[in-house]
């Protein structure tokens, strides 16, 4: 568990501290100065622009976790996480705008947090389905399934039956005012970015703490070796279903968030280029929960950089905003290519590298 | 009766183009036991080279040589440049640098050739249908399969009986027996990729034929991954088999479930269908089956 170098003078005396969260006083005060920064000092100092962003990171951290839980603890690669945003994200709509609530849950403001609950539920339960194939199949052939489990999710069911409901085009609009949390309507971006980072801290605490029990244990040795894991008496399907079900809990948190920053639902918000997303994202951070949220920051801000040069250089080649996406897409793939080749361990590794450094400093040998 | 031979004979045909693509991907596998997920950005690649040769006014059959030479240097060059470094990592690893792959080249088509259908013009083969017996075949249908087939059968044939083949086989087989009887991995490593690169080029062009050349080209080239997942995924006559399988139950789906279930069920079903049959048979017909021991 212990990912830094304890100072000198250091020691665990029981099995409880060598597993605790923030070890020493010093790491206790930089993670509540963290807290402190992104809950108050963010909302107040960031603009407009950088608030977007903000957003932005926090959605595909949050879909990150999933997919770093799935591959990066249990070793079950999936290709097909948006499928379980997607889901979370109808449910929580279809549930906010058809639902009949009683008066007293609107005018108290349940609607919403109600249906992030139930839109969770329910996108774990359909990744479980989606996830029975792997009491059989793994690697390769794992992938496959997953991967069809987009295409049917959302290009077949969410595209051609469930977006229908209510007539095309407009039963889905979402439009401000809404979504409402308790007295508080969520219609600004400072809002949606304080839900987005209340969800997001939430979700970590949920995963840190699974990660350090016995499920979360199980699920190590499971990708570690899952023949072993079996013979050691862990009920590798239970726990892989399990696993895909924590996942897809988080997915569904993600989509059941990002609706409160939508005009309208669509399923082009979950195309599989998403899915894919994701796994580069944590692909690019590395190992971890904080290699997720390094990959969601360094995708998220070096697309907007890149958007940001593009645009003084578009007055001399005017293609080169037109078709933004295309080479979007196409500084992605490099920049998988580039960290699989040259750094396979990720941001995250990085991150501990330079954490060590600076522990050690001046005697690092 | 007539509707069902017709649905059949079609799925055959489109299948036989699958086939074709699925044959570079079992190449691949074989060869190098990298997992192509880029599949898809091949075939849309072949497309869009052959029809800007094409719109330039070359022979179609010229065209079809130009994306065979490009398809060379560019499995090549991939090849030498990315898969090269990342022999032996895990197989996430590997996935993904084909996913990375194919996002590039997918936004570099994009990037050049934009969103809109192009269309082979003049037409190449003639919309009009003929008739044997009391089959009714599309004339593009039908050219398109014999092409893929006839290329099917250069491939399988170079691989066969070809020097070059025999140590590419070699290799599939046993790498290290390979290596010490001095056959090149590399040079069979990037044989294959640019065997796969032609395969689905010219896949590629055969399925820009029949539709028009667009993005989507690139979705029916992942169709291919059902189509080896059913044959097994080393397997070359598996390859053709599943094509054609895929090809069939497709258009099938097409024809007969849109009834019930309307909408896409077309592009849908040979991804539902595979996922129910890798929980019975993971292997596929003829893949090798993989026994674990700790």
């Amino acid at each position: 568990m212990t990912r830094v170098w304890m100072p000198c003078g250091y020691y665990h005396q029981d099995y409880a501290k060598d597993q605790g969260w923030w070890q020493t006083p010093v790491i206790k005060g930089k993670m509540i100065l963290l807290l402190l920064i992104v809950f108050v000092v963010f909302p107040l100092v960031l603009d407009e622009y950088w608030l977007g962003v903000a957003i932005m990171i926090g959605y595909t951290a949050l879909g990150a976790l999933g997919v770093q839980l799935l591959i990066g603890y249990a070793g079950l690669i999936t290709l097909g996480h948006a499928a379980f945003i997607a889901v979370g994200a109808y449910t929580s709509t279809i549930l906010i705008l058809r639902f009949p609530w009683p008066q007293f849950i609107i005018d108290w403001g349940l609607a919403y947090p109600i249906s992030i609950i139930v839109a969770a539920i329910v996108a774990g339960l359909w990744s479980v389905l989606f996830g029975l194939p792997s009491a059989r199949v793994k690697g390769f052939y794992l992938i496959l399934t997953t991967m069809a489990a987009h295409f049917i999710t959302v290009d077949f069911i969410l595209t051609q039956y469930v977006s229908r409901i209510g007539g095309r085009g407009q039963a889905f609009s979402l439009p401000p005012g809404t979504i409402k949390i308790g007295p508080w309507f969520i219609d600004s971006d400072v809002k949606v970015y304080l839900v987005m980072i209340t969800l997001l801290t939430l979700m970590v605490m949920i995963m840190a703490n699974l990660l350090r029990t016995r499920v979360g244990r199980a699920w190590v040795a499971i990708r570690d070796n899952d023949i072993a894991a079996e013979t050691l008496g862990i009920n590798i399907v239970w726990y892989k279903l399990l696993n895909f079900f924590v996942a897809g809990f988080i997915g569904g948190i993600a989509g059941a968030f990002w609706i409160a920053n939508l005009a309208a639902l669509s399923p082009e918000h979950f195309p599989w280029f998403w899915s894919l997303w994701l796994v580069g994202v944590i692909l690019i951070g590395g190992a971890g929960i904080d290699g997720a949220i390094f990959g969601s920051i360094f995708m998220v801000v070096v697309m907007e950089l890149l958007q940001i040069a593009a645009i003084p250089l578009s007055d001399y080649w005017p293609k080169l905003m037109i078709n933004f996406a295309f080479l979007k897409e196409m500084a992605f793939g490099l920049a998988i290519c580039a960290f699989l080749i040259y750094e396979p361990r990720g941001l995250s590794y990085r991150w501990w590298q330079a954490k060590n450094y600076f522990n050690l400093w001046p005697f690092s040998y | 009766m007539e509707l069902f031979f017709m649905t059949l004979t079609t799925g055959i045909m489109v299948g036989g183009i699958y086939a074709l693509v699925a044959l570079g991907w079992v190449l691949i596998y074989k060869c190098s036991g990298v997992l192509n997920l880029a599949m898809g950005e091949l075939t849309l690649f072949g497309a869009y080279v052959t029809i800007y040769f094409y719109l330039m006014g070359v022979p179609f059959i010229v065209c079809i040589f130009f994306t065979l030479l490009i398809g060379i240097v560019l499995g090549i060059l991939v090849e030498r440049i990315f898969l090269d470094k990342l022999i032996g990592e895990p197989i996430l690893a590997i996935i993904m640098v084909t996913v990375g792959l194919s996002f590039f080249f997918k936004g570099l088509i994009g990037f050049i050739w934009g969103t809109d259908t192009r269309v082979f013009t003049p037409a190449i083969f003639s919309l009009k249908p003929f008739t044997i017996g009391f089959l009714k075949i599309s004339t593009v249908y039908f050219w398109s399969f014999v092409l893929a087939i006839v290329l099917f059968l250069v491939f399988v044939a170079f691989f066969k009986y070809t020097r070059w083949g025999l140590s590419m086989q070699a290799t599939a087989d046993d790498e290290t027996a390979a290596l010490s009887l001095g056959v090149s991995a590399r040079f069979v490593y990037a044989a294959s990729w640019a065997i796969a690169f032609m395969a689905a080029g010219v896949g590629g062009a055969l399925l820009g034929n029949i539709n028009g050349v667009n993005i989507s080209i690139g979705y029916l080239g992942l169709l291919v991954l059902p189509a080896v997942v059913l044959g097994g995924l080393n397997s070359v006559p598996g390859a053709i088999v599943g094509g054609l399988i895929i090809g069939v139950l497709q258009n099938f789906a097409g024809t007969y479930l849109d009834a019930y279930f309307p909408g896409g069920v077309k592009e849908i079903f040979p991804f539902a269908f595979m996922t129910v049959f890798l929980l019975f048979i993971p292997y596929g017909f003829w893949g090798w089956v993989k026994i674990e021991r700790m």
